[in-house]
C-alpha cells in the first residue's frame, strides 16, 4: 500500500514492491500520458513530477512515492484551462507526433519552477534528458521562453 | 458536376521513392481546376496551429501502446541471441510452467507459412541477432518476458559476416541464397562514362562510407488485437493501415473484409512502420487462439535490433569535369549492407538525378549480411547517396578552384535526365539563391574563431521523387449540425497530415477550419489511401480531399438553392455561409444542414493519375557552418540554413517544423548516429537510446529553414509536392563539407566522431590557412 497525492487527489494504492510508478500509472490507473519510450531511464517520455522535480517514472518505484505529490500530464490543466506551457507548446508548434510531449512539458514545468528565467543553455541542459525524434527541440525552447517572458510581465 | 463520359479506369505509372509501378487507377468523375498560383487563399497557406495539438499536450491522444482492453493479455517475442545459427527445440514446457503464461506460438503453430521481411516467421534458420523465433502470451508483460527468457535453445552455425565488401566477395553466399539482392549488381547508365572521363580536364576518385542508422521512433512498434470469433480488430502503430490489414489477413487466414486495422495517433515511424511485423501477427494469432485481447509492444532493445535500419554503404565515386566545371562523367560503385533482407533502395539514384551530366553509371551491390533487414528510413538511398555525391562535388570544386555553389549552379539539371523527361517544376536555383543569401554564403569569413578552433562552411543539395499519386480516396460528410467530417484512410505520423487535410477541406468547402473534423486510420470506416511513405500524403490525399469538398459544396449549393428558391449557380459558399451573388439570399451552413434534417450531403473525391512522362520532384539546398577543434576532433554545428521547393505549402508552420525535424535527423546521421555490430559475433553493441545517440536538445544548432512556396499546378490541383523526406537528405554532406572546409582535409566517412576527424587530420595533415 502506498499513500500519495496524485494530480491533487489523495490516493491509497495497492502496489507491489517491484512496481514502477510508470506501470502503476499506466496499467493500474489508466493514466497513459506518461509513455513507455524505453523503460530503462534513457528517453524521458515517462517523465512526471514528483513533488516539484521531474523524474523518470520508469525508474521510480511506486512505493518510493509514499507521502509525496505526483503530477502527470493529465493533472496539469485546470479543467478546460490549459497550463501556460501546454498553450505555448501548441502555439509554437512544439509538438509533432506528440509521444514525447507530455514528458517534455513536465520537464519544462519543473525547470520553470526551479528557474523562472532560464537561459537557452539552461533549457537545453534541463531538457536534454527528454528525447524527441521528430525534432521539435527548437520550438520547445521557444515555447518555454515565451512562458518565461510572460511571467516577467 | 459531371462532365461528359470518359474512361473511368486507366493504366498509369505510379512512382514511390523512385520505384515505378504500372497500375490501373480510377480517373476522377470531374476535374477540379487548380487554385490560381498567385491567389492568396484564406485557410490553405495559413499558419494555423495543429488541430490535434490539444489532444497531444493534455495526454488525451491515445497511441497504440496506451490501449488497454478488459481481460487483455500481453505478448512478448522470443528472439535469437546469436547468429548465424539454427534453432534447436524450443523449451515450450518450461515457458508454460511460468505462472501467468497462457499460450505459446512457435513455427509449428502458425496456420500457414508467413513471411516477415521476406524471412519465414519463426523459422529455424537464424540469420541475425534479434530475429523472432516464437512468441509467448501471459496475464502480465512481466510473466511473458520471464517465459520468453527460458525458451530459447540455439545452435551456433559458424561465423557471421557484417561487412558488405567481405560478404559480396565471399565465394559462397553466407546469409541467404545469394550474396546480392537480385543475384547481381544493379547497373543503371546513360551515355558512356569512359568517354566522359576521357573528355574531362579534372577527375576526382574517392571512397565514401556511411553508417547504418536506426529510426528510433520514441514509440516502439506496437499492436493490440481483439477477435470476436469472426472479425479481427487490430490497433497498430503503422504508416499503412491497409497494407497491415492485407498482410495480417493473409498471415492469419482471414479474408481482408474480416480484419479491421485502426491507427489514430502514432509516436513516429520514419519508414520503420510500413508493414505488419511479428508483433502484429503474434497479437492477432494469440487473440484468435485465446479469445482474449492481446497487446504486443516491442521493448527498446527489440526496437533497435529488429525494426529496420538505414543500411551502411560504401560508395566509390568518380567525377569528371571540364575546366569550366561542367560534369562530363559521374560513376559510382556502391555496396549496401542490407542485412538479412530488404529492397534496392540504395544510394545510386541520386547520382542520376541531381545534376546535368551526359554520362552516368552506377553499379549497386545490395549485399546480404548478418543483421536485421533494412527498412526504408526517411529519404532512403538518396540520403546515403547525397553524402557520397555531394562530398565528391565539394572535392571537385576544390580541384577546379571553383566556389562549391558555383559548381552546382553550372551543373543545374533543367530536365530529369535520368528518365529523359521534364520536371513539373524545379525551384532548385531559387533554393540556392534564397538559402545562400540568408546564410551569407558570399560573405562568409573563414579562419580561427578564437583559440584553436576553426570555422568552416559547407553546402549540399537534394532531389527526391515527391509527386504522390493514385489511388487515394476521401469522403466529406456534412453533419446535421453543419460541421464537416473528412474521412480518409491515411495516417498522421506526427507530420501534420490531419491538420493540412482539414485546411484543404475547409478552404475548398468554404467553412471555417474549426468546423472540420478529420477522421483517419480505419480500414473499415475510412476510404483507401496508401502508406504514408515516399513523402506522398499531401500530394496524394490532398487532391482527393479537395475534390470531396468541392463535390459536397456543389450538393450543398443545390440543397441551399431549393431552400432559398433560387438557382445553385447564383450561390457561393464562404466562411460557413451560403449567399447569392446579389446578396438577396444568405444562410449559414449550419442553418441549411439543420433545415435539411436527415438529408445527407456527402462528397466523394479521388486522386487522379499524374501527367505521363513528367518528373515530379522536390528539391532543396542547405548550408552549414561548423566549428572544429583540431586538437580534440570535436565538431560543433553552429547553424543550418535551408530552403526547399515543395510546391505550394499548405501550412508554413508545420512545413518548417518538418524541415527542422529532417535537418536534425540529418545532423544526427552526420555527427553521432551509428548502429554498431560486433564484427566477430554480429551482436548489436548499441541497441538502446543511451548507446545509440540521437540528437538531444543540447545538440541543436541555430536552424533557419523555409520553403519557397511556389505552387506547382502541373503536379496536381492543390499545387503541392512532398516534403517529409527531402530535408534529411542534404544535411550530412553540408555538415561534412563544412568540416572539410574548416580543416582543409577530407572527411569521407560519417558519423563525424572526434576520432574520425582526428584520423582525417593525421592522414592528410592540415592544409590551407587557419
Amino acid at each position: 500500500m502506498v499513500k500519495l497525492t496524485l494530480n491533487g487527489r489523495e490516493r491509497t494504492l495497492e502496489v507491489q514492491p517491484t512496481d514502477t510508478l510508470l506501470h502503476v500509472l499506466r496499467d493500474q490507473l489508466h493514466l497513459t500520458g506518461a509513455k513507455p519510450g524505453c523503460e530503462r531511464g534513457e528517453c524521458g517520455a515517462c517523465s512526471v513530477l514528483l513533488d516539484d522535480d521531474n523524474v523518470y517514472s520508469c525508474l521510480t518505484l511506486a512505493i518510493a512515492c509514499e507521502g509525496r505529490r505526483v503530477t502527470t500530464i493529465e493533472g496539469l490543466a485546470e479543467g478546460d484551462a490549459l497550463h501556460p506551457l501546454q498553450e505555448a507548446f501548441i502555439a509554437h508548434d512544439a509538438v509533432q507526433c506528440g509521444f514525447c510531449t507530455p514528458g517534455q512539458i513536465l520537464a519544462a514545468v519543473a525547470l520553470l519552477q526551479r528557474e523562472p528565467h532560464p537561459t537557452e543553455a539552461h533549457i537545453a541542459a534541463a531538457l536534454s534528458g527528454n528525447l524527441c525524434r521528430c525534432g521539435t527541440y527548437p520550438n520547445i525552447v521557444r515555447a518555454i521562453q515565451a512562458v518565461a517572458e510572460r511571467a516577467d510581465a | 458536376m459531371p462532365n461528359e463520359p470518359r474512361r473511368r479506369y486507366v493504366s498509369t505509372v505510379v512512382e514511390v521513392e523512385g520505384r515505378e509501378e504500372r497500375k490501373i487507377v480510377e480517373t476522377p468523375d470531374f476535374d477540379v481546376a487548380p487554385w490560381p498560383a498567385d491567389e492568396a487563399l484564406a485557410i490553405v497557406g495559413a499558419r494555423v496551429p495543429r488541430i490535434d495539438g490539444r489532444a497531444k499536450v493534455t495526454g488525451r491522444a491515445v497511441y497504440t501502446s496506451d490501449i488497454t482492453l478488459p481481460g487483455m493479455l500481453h505478448a512478448v517475442l522470443v528472439r535469437a541471441t546469436s547468429a548465424p545459427g539454427r534453432l534447436a527445440d524450443l523449451d515450450v514446457a518450461a515457458a508454460r510452467r511460468i505462472d501467468g503464461v497462457v499460450d505459446v506460438i512457435t513455427a509449428a503453430d502458425l496456420p500457414r507459412k508467413v513471411r516477415v521481411n521476406a524471412l519465414p516467421l519463426f523459422g529455424s534458420d537464424i540469420v541475425y541477432v534479434g530475429q523472432p523465433v516464437a512468441a509467448v502470451c501471459a496475464a502480465s508483460a512481466a510473466a511473458a518476458r520471464a517465459a520468453a527468457a527460458v525458451m530459447l535453445r540455439e545452435e551456433s552455425k559458424g561465423d557471421p559476416v557484417v561487412d558488405p565488401m567481405l560478404a559480396a566477395a565471399s565465394p559462397e553466399p553466407r546469409v541467404l541464397e545469394t550474396q546480392l539482392l537480385g543475384g547481381e549488381p544493379e547497373v543503371m547508365q546513360r551515355g558512356d562514362v569512359e568517354r566522359g572521363l576521357a573528355e574531362a580536364d579534372v577527375v576526382v576518385r574517392r571512397e565514401y562510407r556511411t553508417p547504418s542508422a536506426l529510426h528510433t521512433a520514441i514509440e516502439t512498434h506496437a499492436a493490440v488485437a481483439q477477435f470476436d470469433g469472426e472479425r479481427l480488430t487490430l490497433w497498430e502503430s503503422t504508416q499503412g493501415i491497409f497494407r497491415v490489414r492485407n498482410e495480417v489477413a493473409r498471415a492469419v487466414g482471414l479474408p481482408r473484409s474480416r480484419v479491421r486495422v485502426l491507427m489514430d495517433y502514432m509516436g513516429g515511424g520514419f519508414g520503420a512502420k510500413n508493414h505488419a511485423g511479428a508483433q502484429s501477427v503474434a497479437a492477432a494469432l494469440f487473440a484468435m487462439r485465446t479469445g482474449a485481447p492481446v497487446r504486443c509492444v516491442l521493448d527498446r532493445i527489440a526496437e533497435q535490433s529488429d525494426s529496420g535500419h538505414r543500411p551502411a554503404t560504401v560508395q566509390r565515386v568518380t567525377l569528371g569535369a571540364r575546366r569550366d566545371g561542367r560534369l562530363t562523367a559521374i560513376a559510382a560503385d556502391t555496396w549496401v549492407a542490407l542485412g538479412a533482407g530488404g529492397w534496392d533502395g540504395g544510394p545510386a539514384q541520386i547520382y542520376h538525378q541531381l545534376y546535368s551530366c551526359p554520362n552516368v553509371r552506377t553499379r549497386e551491390h545490395c549485399v546480404y549480411t548478418h543483421s536485421q533487414p533494412m527498412a526504408a528510413f526517411r529519404g532512403p538511398g538518396y540520403t546515403e547517396g547525397a553524402f557520397g555525391l555531394e562530398r565528391a562535388m565539394d572535392t571537385l570544386a576544390r580541384e577546379l578552384q571553383l566556389d562549391p555553389l558555383e559548381l552546382r549552379l553550372r551543373n543545374f539539371a533543367a530536365r530529369d535526365e535520368r528518365k529523359n523527361r521534364e520536371f513539373s517544376a524545379n525551384g532548385l536555383r531559387q533554393c540556392y539563391e534564397d538559402a545562400s543569401r540568408r546564410f551569407g554564403w558570399s560573405t562568409r569569413a573563414h579562419g580561427a574563431s578564437g583559440g584553436p578552433r576553426r570555422r568552416g562552411f559547407g553546402m549540399a543539395a537534394q532531389v527526391w521523387p515527391a509527386g504522390g499519386g493514385p489511388p487515394a480516396y476521401a469522403t466529406l460528410v456534412l453533419q446535421s449540425d453543419g460541421s464537416a467530417e473528412v474521412l480518409a484512410g491515411t495516417q498522421d505520423l506526427g507530420t501534420g497530415a490531419r491538420t493540412v487535410l482539414a485546411q484543404i477541406a475547409a478552404q475548398a468547402l468554404g467553412v471555417p477550419l474549426s468546423d472540420v473534423r478529420v477522421v483517419l486510420g480505419d480500414t473499415e470506416r475510412t476510404p483507401y489511401t496508401g502508406n504514408s511513405w515516399g513523402s506522398m500524403t499531401t500530394a496524394s490525399v490532398g487532391p482527393a480531399v479537395r475534390m470531396a469538398a468541392v463535390d459536397a459544396q456543389a450538393r450543398l449549393r443545390e440543397a441551399a438553392a431549393a431552400l432559398m428558391q433560387c438557382e445553385a449557380g447564383e450561390l457561393d459558399v464562404c466562411d460557413g455561409r451560403v449567399s447569392s451573388h446579389d446578396g438577396r439570399h444568405s444562410m449559414t451552413v449550419a442553418e441549411i444542414c439543420k433545415r435539411l434534417g436527415n438529408v445527407m450531403i456527402t462528397g466523394h473525391g479521388s486522386r487522379g493519375p499524374n501527367e505521363p512522362d513528367l518528373g515530379l520532384m522536390s528539391f532543396g539546398a542547405q548550408f552549414a557552418e561548423v566549428e572544429v577543434d583540431p586538437e580534440t576532433g570535436q565538431v560543433r554545428v553552429l547553424r543550418i540554413v535551408a530552403t526547399h521547393d515543395v510546391g505550394r505549402v499548405i501550412n508554413p508552420t508545420l512545413a518548417e517544423s518538418q524541415l527542422v525535424g529532417g535537418i536534425l535527423q540529418g545532423l544526427g546521421y552526420a555527427m553521432f548516429e551509428e548502429r554498431v555490430l560486433d564484427q566477430r559475433t554480429a551482436l548489436p553493441l548499441n541497441p538502446t537510446t543511451h548507446d545509440y545517440k540521437i540528437p538531444t536538445m543540447a545538440d541543436v544548432p541555430a536552424i533557419d529553414a523555409r520553403c519557397l512556396g511556389v505552387p506547382d499546378n502541373r503536379a496536381n490541383h492543390i499545387g503541392a509536392r512532398g516534403l517529409g523526406e527531402p530535408p534529411v537528405i542534404p544535411t550530412a554532406p553540408a555538415i561534412a563539407n563544412a568540416v572539410a572546409d574548416a580543416l582543409g582535409v577530407e572527411v569521407n566517412e560519417i558519423p563525424l566522431a572526434p576520432w574520425r576527424v582526428r584520423a582525417a587530420l593525421s592522414a592528410t595533415g592540415p592544409r590551407g590557412t587557419a
